[in-house]
C-alpha cells in the first residue's frame, strides 16, 4: 500500500503511532519539522503528558488519582488541579445533554462512581497538541484511538482528509472529511462493545451506530458525540439544536448529516451556565 | 477554561470546509486517499486489525 501522502511536493506526511491509556496514539506530520529534531521532542512531550494524564485519571489504575477520589482518600482540592478542571467540563457537559453524559456512572456493581473517561480523551489530546502546533511551518494531525485535532501551518495547505470508519463494517469508510484546522471525534460501540451509557437509564445507548461531530475544539467534539450518542434516535436532532457539524450513522447503515454551517450562531456567551446557547438549554 | 464549542468566527470558516462527504461502503483507505481515521474508539488491542493500523505501518 502506497503512503497516504497528500499534496505538495517536498510535503511529504511522517507518521508514528504510541499506545497510551490503552489506544494508540496516532500523528501525521507535514512540513519543516515533520522529521526534525525539534518535531520528534515534541512528539516526546505529547506522550509523556498524555502518559501523566493517564496516570490522573485512569479508571483502570487503581493508583490513579480518579480511583483513590473514588475510594474516598482524597478530595478534589487535594488533587492535581486537572481533576476540577476536567469535572467542570463533565458537569457543563451533562447539563447541555440534559443528562445524557455524565461523569458520574454506575460501575459493575451497579454503584455510582467519577468516571470522566468520556471527557479526558478529548481534553487531554487537544492540551496535547499544543506541543506539534506550536512547530513553525508544520502541520499536524494528531489522533487519540480515532478522535484527532488537525492543524496547519498556512491555511493555503491541503486540508487533512479525514477517513470516518464504517460502524456496520470497520474494514471500510462511510465518509470523508477534509478538515484544515479544526476537530473531528466519533462515538460508537464497535470497537469497545456496549460501554457507552446513557447516564439518565444507567443502561447502554441504542438506537445510533456511530456519531461523528466536526468542531474547532476536539474537546466539545468528542463531548457532543458521546452525548449525541446516548440520545439514540435523536442524535441528530440533538446535534443540530446545537449547531454542530456532524454525521450520523444509523443501525440500518443509512445516513444523517447535520449541517451545521447553515446555523445561525449566537454571540458567544460569557458563561455557560447562565446564557443558554440555544433554545434549548 | 471553558471552549467554548460555538461563537467563535473561527468556527463557520471551519465548519464550511468541513461537511463529511459521503463514500461508497466498498471504499477502501487506499483508495480514498485518507490521512487519518476517525472510528469509534479504537483499542490497543483492536488496532492491529484496524485502517488506521494500515495507515501507520504505510510510514512516511
Amino acid at each position: 500500500m502506497s503512503a497516504a501522502v497528500v499534496g505538495l511536493p517536498g510535503l511529504g506526511t511522517h507518521r508514528q503511532v504510541e499506545h497510551v491509556m490503552g489506544m494508540p496514539i496516532s500523528v501525521a506530520l507535514r512540513g519543516r519539522h515533520a522529521t526534525s529534531t525539534a518535531g520528534r521532542a515534541a512528539w516526546r512531550e505529547v506522550i509523556d503528558e498524555l502518559r501523566r494524564v493517564d496516570r490522573i485519571f485512569s479508571t483502570y489504575r487503581e493508583d490513579s488519582v480518579i480511583s483513590r477520589l473514588n475510594r474516598g482518600e482524597v478530595t478534589v482540592e487535594e488533587c492535581p488541579q486537572e481533576v476540577a478542571e476536567v469535572l467542570a467540563l463533565g458537569g457543563d457537559a451533562e447539563q447541555q445533554s440534559d443528562g445524557a453524559f455524565s461523569v458520574t456512572l454506575p460501575d459493575s456493581s451497579g454503584r455510582l462512581r467519577l468516571d470522566p473517561s468520556g471527557v479526558v480523551k478529548g481534553w487531554a489530546t487537544e492540551r496535547a497538541s499544543r506541543f506539534l502546533t506550536v512547530l513553525d511551518d508544520t502541520d499536524v494531525c494528531l489522533s487519540a484511538g480515532g478522535d484527532m485535532l488537525c492543524h496547519l501551518a498556512d491555511p493555503g495547505r491541503p486540508a487533512w482528509r479525514v477517513g470516518i470508519e464504517n460502524p456496520l463494517d470497520p474494514s471500510s469508510l462511510v465518509a470523508v472529511v477534509p478538515v484544515g484546522t479544526g476537530a473531528v471525534a466519533t462515538s460508537s460501540t464497535r470497537h469497545r462493545g456496549e460501554h457507552l451509557l446513557d447516564a439518565r437509564t444507567g443502561r447502554p445507548a441504542q438506537g445510533v451506530a456511530s456519531v461523528t461531530v466536526i468542531d474547532r475544539s476536539l474537546t466539545w467534539a468528542d463531548i457532543d458525540a458521546t452525548a449525541a450518542y446516548a440520545q439514540g434516535p435523536h442524535a441528530a436532532d440533538w446535534l443540530r439544536g446545537r449547531g454542530r457539524t456532524a454525521l450520523v450513522v444509523w443501525p440500518d447503515a443509512t445516513t444523517t448529516i447535520v449541517d451545521g454551517r447553515a446555523t445561525t450562531r449566537p454571540p458567544a456567551p460569557t458563561n455557560l451556565k447562565q446564557q443558554p446557547l440555544n433554545g434549548r438549554f | 477554561v471553558l471552549q467554548q464549542p460555538n461563537g467563535n468566527p473561527k468556527d463557520a470558516e471551519i465548519n464550511a470546509q468541513a461537511l463529511p462527504i459521503l463514500v461508497q461502503d466498498t471504499l477502501s483507505a487506499q483508495s480514498a486517499d485518507i490521512d487519518m481515521v476517525s472510528g469509534a474508539t479504537v483499542t490497543s488491542d483492536g488496532y492491529v486489525q484496524s485502517l488506521q493500523a494500515a495507515l501507520d505501518e504505510a510510514g512516511i
